[in-house]
């Protein structure tokens, strides 16, 4: 049964390869015949899985650069098929018709949902937790069942944990795994922490006895230095911490060393504080991680900027209040005029349930420098009625295509802010290269 | 005139969005020269809750919801005298769970309401959830309107005497059970998120005009002025398309 399933999934894979296609169905396939076929292989050098709601994959991608850059021969679902099919597809797809992997190491990024399925399945050596905020909450459902579904797996685990010491989700998954050694990645207290703020809307109570959650400060959203009122549930000590942060050269310290990073934003340098965790947990040195930052791809729709002429164009992907914020951040920080073109999908990758847009702070871009906002999307309207409640007091306009959105904007003759969700997201890239004549 | 509200256990009821439903009511006061005064009322807060024209109370997550409890219970008697008083209730998703006898929670703890109704609140079997998008036909006192907006509940809410409307798509207050939420006059309660308010002006008009009446007998649902709602029927009729059924 295991060779014929390694068989079926290398096949399946090699035919839907001369089609341009891959993915979960190989995978798929193996299960069907062998559900216990990840059991079943054998494996050289660390497994690493890496999970959270945002980052994970530049997060996984970014310590599958380090170890090769480190010498070892990696295998990774790098194109984010991050369900069990598509882990099954990665490692079957790499391994002999005997089960053996052909790999010394591999670091498998995991859908949080997935992490039940996969972490008790295979020899995990370590399981990177970046962060839980809520997320498509229609497809997840709520934020407890989902860690839960983890902490159910989570005392027969022998690996290690890397874990954000700064978000209580993430550190409470230490209580529950018993046989576990746990490292801690964090950020110290710098000029953009804060005393309050109004973007949490998770890590209010204590998971160990449901006490109040004190925060000394926050990084952004729930995220930052928390003890509880009652029990001593609290931040622990770091294993690496971030200090110096500086968000306008994206740059900061670890251990004395001077890092530049990536990524724009706050929630990207906790990215990089994983792979410097993991970096150390496998002693590799600090050369190897300067080279992973300075080679990280820049991923389509993450402040991706289009310019021509004096046009400029600066397209996000926003999935969840969380990272919606963020990137409402980035733009509020531009004090240019601007044209902000806003595109909400409702399809099942986007979330079906389209209320998130009422917990992110659309606020933060209403402002004397946003001259005109326009929105489209199968729920342009729905977008629109936000900006308008918000109480937006420029030009709001709905169009019913990306075409016509990219166009009215770009005739606006000022710089152009794009926002998508994700199944929007392609589309609306291939309108501003079209129109822009890129 | 002014509209007094008070949004009970904000920071711990916030889920899918219901904060849209304040800046609904907020903007339509606002734009009629209503003014708008919105409180909160937290664990532990001191309130006379019967001071306010409007209680607002919206769903949280299992366990966050389950932290209030005590709290609530022991403001019963203030909420009964607010109701009696004529302050208008809003609750949505859990907080229409509370006014109940009891609900279920998913890891099958059974959590006591205020039992103020007979309605009590099962949980689905096997963890099932109704989810989706929501239209219903609801009659407010009079007023016919069509409600849209978005379901997210693994309770299946019983025993419901006065339904808030029919469900012409989706769930409702649980699977095949044709009719959704509660109003009777003086609380409605409702699974509708999406938020409610910003998709169903007619019904954000009508807790206005409810809350309102309290100070104001004589004021009447016409008094409101007609605002401009070109957005609000591009997002209703867009689901209404999508579904196929008249606005």
């Amino acid at each position: 049964m295991q060779t014929l399933a390694i068989l079926a999934a290398k096949l399946s894979s090699s035919i839907l390869r001369c089609f341009g296609r891959g993915g979960s169905l190989p995978g798929s396939i193996a299960l069907k015949i062998d559900d216990k076929i990840l059991n079943k292989l054998e494996f050289t050098g660390p497994i690493i899985l890496v999970t959270g709601t945002n980052g994970k994959t530049s997060t996984a991608n970014m310590i599958a650069d380090l170890l090769s850059y480190a010498g070892y021969k990696v295998i990774s679902n790098r194109k984010g098929d991050n369900l069990k099919a598509g882990i099954t597809t990665t490692l079957l797809t790499n391994a002999s018709l005997s089960g053996r992997v052909n790999a010394t190491a591999c670091v498998l990024e995991v859908d949080e949902l997935n992490v039940r399925h996969i972490l008790l399945n295979i020899p995990v050596t370590c399981f990177v937790v970046n962060n839980f905020f809520r997320d498509q909450l229609d497809r997840a459902r709520e934020m407890e069942q989902l860690i839960e579904s983890i902490e159910k797996v989570l005392p027969d685990y022998r690996g290690d944990l890397i874990l954000n010491g700064n978000d209580p989700n993430v550190v409470r998954l230490s209580l529950k795994a018993k046989h576990s050694h746990c490292y801690y990645f964090g950020m110290d207290m710098n000029a953009y922490s804060m005393q309050n703020t109004n973007e949490a809307s998770e890590g209010k109570f204590c998971p160990e006895c449901g006490s109040k959650l004190v925060y000394d400060y926050y990084q952004y959203s729930h995220i930052g230095k928390f003890h509880c009122s009652q029990c001593d549930f609290k931040t622990p000590d770091m294993d690496v911490i971030l200090n110096h942060v500086n968000l306008n050269n994206q740059s900061f310290e670890c251990d004395n060393i001077l890092y530049r990073q990536p990524y724009m934003g706050m929630y990207s340098m906790y990215n990089c504080a994983a792979v410097l965790m993991v970096a150390k947990y496998l002693n590799i040195n600090d050369q190897e991680v300067k080279k992973v930052f300075s080679n990280a791809p820049q991923p389509a729709g993450r402040n991706e900027r289009f310019e021509k002429n004096n046009q400029i164009c600066i397209l996000n992907l926003v999935k969840n209040p969380t990272g919606a914020n963020e990137v409402m951040k980035v733009i509020e920080t531009d004090d240019t005029d601007k044209t902000i073109c806003i595109v909400l999908n409702d399809n099942e990758q986007d979330g079906t349930d389209v209320s998130w847009i009422y917990d992110t702070f659309f606020e933060k871009i209403m402002n004397e420098h946003t001259k005109s906002i326009i929105c489209t999307g199968c729920r342009g309207y729905d977008m629109a009625l936000r900006i308008y409640y918000g109480g937006y007091k420029g030009n709001i306009t709905v169009v019913d295509t990306i075409e016509k959105a990219i166009q009215t904007s770009f005739s606006t003759h000022l710089k152009v802010y794009a926002i998508a969700t994700y199944t929007a997201l392609l589309p609306t890239r291939q309108m501003i290269v079209k129109e822009m004549g890129l | 005139m002014k509209l007094k509200v008070c949004w009970m256990y904000h920071d711990i009821m916030d889920l899918y969005g219901d904060k849209g439903n304040m800046m609904v009511l907020k903007k339509r006061c606002l734009d009629r020269d209503i003014q708008f005064e919105l409180d909160t009322c937290g664990i532990g807060q001191k309130k006379d809750l019967s001071e306010y024209d409007l209680i607002f109370l919206g769903g949280g997550a299992d366990k966050e919801q389950i932290s209030l409890i005590p709290d609530l219970l022991s403001r019963k008697e203030n909420i009964q005298k607010a109701m009696d008083e004529n302050t208008f209730i809003l609750l949505i998703c859990g907080g229409y769970q509370l006014f109940g006898q009891y609900y279920i929670a998913a890891n099958n703890q059974k959590i006591k309401g205020l039992q103020f109704y007979d309605y009590y609140t099962d949980t689905g079997k096997q963890g099932s959830r109704c989810i989706g998008n929501i239209v219903i036909d609801a009659n407010l006192d009079g007023i016919k309107t069509r409600i849209v907006g978005f379901e997210n509940h693994g309770g299946q809410t019983l025993n419901v005497k006065h339904p808030l409307g029919k469900v012409i798509h989706g769930y409702g207050n649980s699977f095949d059970a044709g009719q959704e939420g509660f109003y009777d006059g003086k609380i409605l309660g409702t699974y509708l998120h999406g938020p409610l308010l910003p998709k169903n002006p007619v019904v954000a008009d009508f807790v206005i005009y409810k809350s309102l009446k309290k100070r104001n007998p004589d004021f009447k649902f016409e008094d409101l002025k007609p605002l401009n709602e070109t957005f609000e029927k591009g997002a209703r009729d867009t689901l209404f398309k999508r579904f196929n059924i008249g606005g």
